[in-house]
């Protein structure tokens, strides 16, 4: 009898590769011509790129190939979902006035969302849907901030794009009501999902968004997600994401922002749950006067790996920047954070100002930090600072000495620490809501 | 009418190098190549031990496996250089003569010459404080002052290559143990080829009574320097020891690959200073010192300390790392630096603090100045290793850019492997505050004479850190880079 044939020992690339091959011109048609010419250059980039290999410097401290070994199922084809608003109750934040959009398994899912009014000319929809009938729009705006240039995951992300949500803000209007997206994986299946995000804020115009990632299953998945926004002349957006997808989820989370002059962007983002996360924010003000505020939480438990990758580019002179990541390291948990301010030459008049401090709480927690500043302007201030360290054993002391157990002393002061990274967060329901899974982790 | 701040700074930025000479001893010098004969040459020359070219050797095989694969040379930094071809450069230059003076009447006044005219004559040396000077020029140590009152106390002062001649037992032991040849390819290219340098042992509770110091100089068109230095400090002793650098004007480039080892015993302390002034190239970033060096001390006993401090204003590219591994338990790593480039200077310098013991303490200070169309960028790691309970460590990098063309850069690296460990980084980049200089006018200080003042007090704090004679011309160094033409 024959001896069996070899295993085939497949890069995790050729998986992908294969899939694009196979599914284009049927699932990944795409329905317009510029998203389909968008696919094929970003595959043929995606296989120049490859995943990054374990020595890369962006990626030094998160081996990314190891998780990606890990053999998840590609699924391109829609599948019915049998869940109904009520199994959505957990996901919910509690008193949220808000327009909410629920994708499962990174697709739209029209009867789950509860959408409700929008004001005139304001669209909040599935990418899919969108596509079709704002053809247009995304045509103008998808593809043309998340830069595939030397990252893989965006390129990977755009040559597989088929659903997610698409945002459209016109000009001068302001949204008064949050959207709230419930990114939920419902899997049977290790799946690897790719949603896309689009948020087109035009002039004058102001949205919130906050996304929360969740989990229906124990099962492993990989979430490559790529969220690009664009913030118009004097526009206001805000991008809150809170992670909780659970111990079995990894994602690498590229958020691409483009900034027009004056306008103001903020992103917050909460890491409570997952196994490896990895969050890539880049942040483009191409316009004078412009703010940008980045800031972070994570809290690892078990085996978690949190790495928070940030690209701060001041193009352009008389501009604000400020990033603060907080992070309290548990168990055997990861912490990276690895943020980079850039000034151009001539980009004069720069403020910007990175810190990044933790925590790190038992022996086998570790936590790598790598603040970078790179400057080729000369009237600027630019600072960052990084600090890693136990509690404070005064602080301790002091609470103790007033009769306060341990136990609590301890939730007290790591509560103090991370609700730093919370009063930034402007919507009160929010935060409140975020307050209390801080006040359940370090109380239980 | 006085000329404006940015004037000046474009004249401070333009200004030529003032210790440009070239001193012509005739010299001894191998044909240019990387290949086994050199590495024979090299070491018959030096009429060296068996051993000692064996360990050459293997050296040599490991950097030429290196050399045939580009991808393994260290190109992570933020420095940009064409590829160096390692088969164009001679590997061993030494004077015609070896003297070997009791008094300097006997010295070539050429060179004698030359230390004059960079203002550290010998006589003056020797008066001034008892500082004993072990000169090393173009590889070949040809003066060495003060031996036999170190003698007297069992401090060994020497060339690397008497040591290998006297003291081999010591040098075996020690050597490549810090920096081991396969470290990384300029050690490796250095441990294959290197010509000599100095050796230096103080004994168990000897504290040194003067600063040892060296004065390195490349004098020699296209060779290498490749110096190696070897210092060991025994429990409970204590010593000091300065390197300062100046270099001839060379239009082709100047390749320097140093290997500094340090070994500290329980309870020892070791302060090494450096002047780093090599040759920087001319106003279109021609020529100019390859500046690649491998410094790194090991606290091996508790209670030991090494402090690096240094002042950077040569070289066309400078690439250097001075590290600690702090082994031993409460020993403790220091690290001050200040750097500053100009015309199209590179410079990507910092430190290693690899926290291994228990109780063990770093701090890092570093101040990059930046002018002209310079790069300064600082790299520098914080490791603290899963069993060093209660490590600390305290950074702090700043930055000052003089002049809209120039970069400063910060890139630290902070790995926490114990949740006892305590570290805090800082950086900031700045410019020269116009009401700073605004508050000197007010005074009648020209703007000129104002950014002499704020740069050097923005460097105060490390230069005060030099030991007195050193901090002196340090002072007038940082001043004379900065007048610029103007001066």
């Amino acid at each position: 009898m024959q001896a069996p044939p070899a295993p085939i020992v497949a890069r995790p690339e050729d998986r992908f590769l294969t899939a694009f091959e196979l599914n284009e011109g049927h699932t990944l048609n795409g329905s317009n011509a510029r998203l389909h010419g968008l696919r094929k250059q970003a595959i043929a980039r995606f296989r120049e790129l490859g995943f990054p290999p374990p020595r890369t410097e962006a990626w030094k401290y998160t081996n990314i190939t190891r998780v990606l070994q890990h053999e998840y199922r590609l699924n391109l084809l829609p599948v019915e979902t049998r869940l109904t608003p009520d199994d959505l109750a957990p996901y919910r934040i509690p008193g949220l006035d808000a327009h909410t959009v629920v994708l499962v398994n990174g697709r739209f899912a029209a009867g789950l969302s509860d959408i409700g009014h929008l004001p005139d000319g304001a669209v909040v929809t599935g990418f899919a849907r969108a596509s079709e009938t704002h053809e247009d729009l995304v045509n103008r705006h998808f593809g043309a901030y998340a830069g595939d240039e030397q990252d893989p995951f965006t390129a990977l992300n755009t040559a597989f794009t088929l659903d997610g949500l698409f945002v459209y803000v016109p000009k001068g209007t302001r949204l008064r009501r949050p959207i709230h997206l419930i990114n939920l994986i419902q899997a049977e299946e290790d799946l690897f999902l790719q949603p896309r995000l689009l948020v087109v804020a035009e002039p004058g115009s102001q949205v919130q968004l906050i996304q929360t990632d969740a989990s229906r299953t124990a099962v492993p998945t990989f979430t490559n997600g790529v969220t690009e926004v664009f913030v118009g002349t004097g526009a206001h957006v805000r991008h809150y994401l809170v992670q909780d997808a659970g111990e079995a989820a990894s994602a690498v989370n590229t958020l691409s922002v483009y900034q027009e002059g004056g306008s103001t962007f903020t992103a917050a983002t909460t890491t409570l749950s997952g196994a490896t996360v990895r969050n890539n924010v880049y942040v483009l003000p191409n316009g004078e006067h412009c703010e940008s505020n980045l800031y972070g939480l994570f809290l690892g438990k078990n085996r978690m790996h949190v790495d928070n990758h940030t690209m701060m580019d001041h193009a352009r002179p008389h501009c604000v920047s400020n990033e603060l990541y907080k992070g309290i390291l548990d168990d055997a948990s990861t912490g990276v954070f690895n943020g980079k301010v850039l000034v151009r030459q001539d980009a004069q008049q720069i403020n910007a100002y990175q810190s990044n401090k933790s925590i790190v709480l038992s022996d086998a927690a570790q936590m790598y930090s790598k603040p970078e500043l790179e400057i080729y302007a000369d009237d600027v201030r630019c600072s960052h600072g990084a600090t890693s360290g136990q509690l404070d054993e005064e602080a301790m002391f002091y609470l103790r000495a007033r009769g306060i157990p341990p136990k609590e002393a301890r939730a007290m002061l790591l509560i103090a620490f991370a609700r730093d990274v919370l009063d930034t967060i402007e919507l009160d329901v929010l935060r409140t809501y975020l307050d209390e899974r801080l006040d359940a982790r370090f109380h239980s | 009418m006085s000329q404006t701040g940015t004037d000046y700074l474009h004249a401070v930025a333009a200004s030529d190098y003032k210790y440009g000479f070239v001193t012509d001893i005739e010299a001894d010098t191998a044909p240019k190549g990387f290949n086994e004969d050199v590495i024979r040459l090299i070491s018959a020359k030096k009429e060296e031990p068996e051993w000692m070219l064996a360990w050459r050797l293997k050296a040599f095989r490991y950097a030429l496996s290196l050399i045939e694969d580009k991808s393994r040379y260290p190109r992570w930094a933020h420095l940009t250089y064409p590829d160096i071809d390692f088969q164009d450069i001679s590997y061993y230059s030494a004077p015609n003569k070896k003297p070997k003076y009791e008094s300097l009447d006997e010295v070539d006044p050429k060179l004698l010459e030359t230390f004059e005219r960079l203002g550290i004559s010998l006589e003056e040396q020797k008066r001034l404080a008892g500082v004993a000077v072990d000169v090393v020029m173009d590889s070949v140590s040809v003066h060495t002052t003060f031996k036999e009152q170190l003698a007297e106390l069992g401090i060994i002062f020497c060339s690397f290559g008497e040591a290998v001649q006297n003291h081999p037992e010591l040098v075996q032991k020690y050597m490549g143990s810090v920096v081991p040849y396969t470290d990384n390819f300029y050690a490796a290219l250095n441990s294959a080829v290197f010509s000599d340098g100095s050796f230096c042992y103080i004994p168990k509770g000897v504290r040194c009574p003067m600063e040892l110091s060296t004065y390195f100089r490349i004098n020699q068109a296209g060779t290498g320097q490749f110096e190696r230095t070897l210092i060991i400090a025994e429990e409970g002793s204590y010593v000091s020891y300065l390197e300062g650098c100046t270099a001839p004007m060379r239009d082709e480039n100047q390749l320097h690959a140093a290997v500094v080892e340090i070994i500290a015993h329980k309870d020892a302390e070791v302060k090494y200073s450096t002047i780093q002034n090599w040759y920087p190239g001319d106003a279109e970033g021609r020529g100019g010192v390859y500046n690649f060096v491998t410094k790194r001390g090991l606290c091996e006993g508790d209670g030991s300390k090494i402090s690096w401090t240094q002042l950077e204003t040569g070289s066309a590219i400078t690439w250097k790392y001075p590290s600690v591994i702090l082994k031993g338990d409460h020993s403790v790593g220091e690290f001050y630096s200040v750097a500053f480039t100009k015309g199209r200077q590179q410079a990507d310098t910092g430190t290693k603090m690899i926290h291994i013991g228990k109780h063990t303490k770093s701090t890092i200070i570093s101040k990059g100045i930046s002018a002209g169309q310079s790069q300064n960028s600082y790299r520098g790691l914080v490791k603290i290793n899963k069993n060093a309970h209660h490590a600390r460590n305290f950074s702090q990098c700043d930055s000052m850019l003089l002049g809209d063309r120039c970069g400063a850069h910060t890139f630290p690296y902070i790995e926490i492997n114990n949740h006892t460990a305590q570290v805090e980084h800082e950086a900031t980049t700045t410019k020269v505050g116009e009401d700073q200089i605004f508050y000197c006018n007010q005074r009648g200080i020209s703007e000129e004479d104002a950014i002499k003042l704020i740069v050097s007090g923005f460097a105060q704090e490390i230069l005060a850190k030099l030991p007195m004679e050193f901090a002196v011309e340090a002072r007038k160094l940082l001043s004379i880079e900065l007048e610029g033409s103007v001066g």
